[in-house]
């Protein structure tokens, strides 16, 4: 017993490293979804505090870009301003009013990541205001991601530049659908997978959500094809995407909440697996 | 004991705050973070107990990785320079290295300048590996590490010159 307290005693720096090291490796790559998001609560908790006042801050220095972006939005909603006034004048166009299950929620980004692997954003509206997770998130120019994890006043969003978030795509022109993933090395290089190569798409066309998720609609535009290729024998296109948004420049984002999430996700459960 | 452990204790505290709030977003050229808490690994004294600093740079990394909600590659990489230490002042130092602490502030520039330079070299190739973890990710990897390397080590050089004397 006394040999082994001392062997013990003896190698305490090795083994107490290995430990940690197995500790830290753990955390890293075996987190399950439940600890990590308990445990991603509490830092979120505190860095959200820290992000808030350090933002109160730089908020002032920014305000000139966000003037010209609020400028530019506005100028837009003008422009569906008066197509909606021209649709009023021809009704027979729109005689069926189409059913719209989304809210929006506007929000300010507190912090924004794009150096890693692993980006997410904070944003400044929580549970009070009726933010739950796995609503998509997205901008004036595009989507930006999907709600992780939420506090009372406060939201982390994981965005687009995240090795393992998919989204669903479709071009404007063919109805052909895949899946848009960041390739993980630059923040505007985007690809998207499982295209079948008959798909009748060039290069420049404008890629929009492909409404088959239940975080985002049928139809935001996301970004344009800048290099097409059909790999041999496998049936698919290799998708080069470059978004319209600069992920390195949000202010001001919108929550999208699913009125039919919880309805979906039901019939999600229906399915036999 | 009292007084010399309580400029490690402030620095840690401070580092830890620095790196979060100031340095993980400074985004030098577009990528570069420089990482200027590996200086805990200077102002922690060398003849200090082995097991304590294995504790205290896994609890280093890991407030990092907490509150910049990176994956864990802090840690890992902290951990393992924390329990390489010894080696690194060996070789930097050379053969004497139970040596008092006077020792240290008399030491020749160049030593520390090549401790700091394996320290900081090690840690980050260590950690740039875990993020990006990919054979295709290789030049990426060397690139980030040596450029980060450059700016962490200026950037630790300067805050050096700040600390107290300790005679």
């Amino acid at each position: 017993m006394q040999r082994i307290l001392n062997a013990l005693l003896q190698f305490r720096n090795p083994i107490l490293y290995y430990f940690l090291l197995g500790l830290a490796i753990s955390f890293a790559y075996n987190r399950s979804p439940f600890h990590e998001y308990n445990i991603e609560k509490y830092g979120f908790f505190f860095s959200s505090k820290l992000y808030a006042a350090r933002d109160g801050i730089s908020q002032y220095f920014k305000l000139s870009i966000v003037n010209q972006q609020l400028l530019e939005e506005n100028k837009r909603l003008k422009v569906n301003e008066l197509i909606s006034s021209e649709i009023l004048l021809y009704p027979a166009a729109l005689k069926k009013t189409k059913r719209f299950p989304f809210n929006v929620k506007k929000a300010r980004v507190l912090k924004n990541s794009f150096q890693n692997q692993r980006n997410y954003l904070t944003i400044d509206i929580g549970s009070i205001d009726g933010v739950k997770p796995e609503m998509g998130v997205i901008s004036n120019n595009g989507i930006i991601g999907v709600v992780h994890s939420v506090t009372d006043h406060y939201a982390n969003v994981i965005s687009v530049l995240h090795q393992d978030l998919k989204i669903n795509v479709r071009a404007t022109k063919s109805p052909a659908f895949g899946s848009l993933v960041w390739s993980g090395k630059k923040p505007h290089e985007f690809r998207v997978e499982d295209v079948v190569s008959n798909a009748n798409i060039k290069i420049g066309d404008t890629l929009i959500t492909g409404g088959m998720s239940s975080y985002f609609p049928l139809g935001i535009p996301i970004g344009k094809i800048t290099r097409l290729d059909k790999i041999e024998g496998s049936g698919y296109y290799s998708i080069d995407v470059e978004l319209f948004e600069d992920l390195s420049q949000i202010y001001y984002v919108y929550v999208l909440e699913n009125i039919d999430f919880q309805e979906l996700q039901s019939l999600q459960k229906k399915l036999p697996q | 004991m009292k007084i010399i452990s309580l400029v490690p204790a402030i620095s840690f505290i401070l580092l830890v705050l620095a790196q979060v709030m100031v340095f993980n977003h400074l985004h030098i050229f577009g990528e570069i973070n420089p990482m200027l808490y590996l200086l805990f690994f200077f102002v922690y004294r060398f003849e200090s107990e082995q097991t304590v600093l294995i504790g205290l740079a896994f609890l280093l990394g890991f407030l990092i990785d907490f509150l910049s909600q990176t994956g864990g590659a802090h840690t890992i990489a902290t951990l393992t320079v924390g329990f390489l230490r010894p080696l690194i002042i060996r070789y930097a130092f050379g053969v004497t290295i139970e040596t008092p602490q006077s020792y240290f502030s008399d030491s020749r520039t160049l030593n520390k300048l090549i401790y700091l330079l394996l320290l900081v070299l090690l840690h980050h190739s260590l950690y740039f590996t875990l993020v990006y973890f990919s054979w295709e990710a290789l030049s990426l990897i060397a690139k980030n590490t040596i450029l980060t390397s450059i700016f962490s080590l200026i950037l630790i050089g300067i805050t050096l010159s700040f600390y107290p004397n300790k005679k």
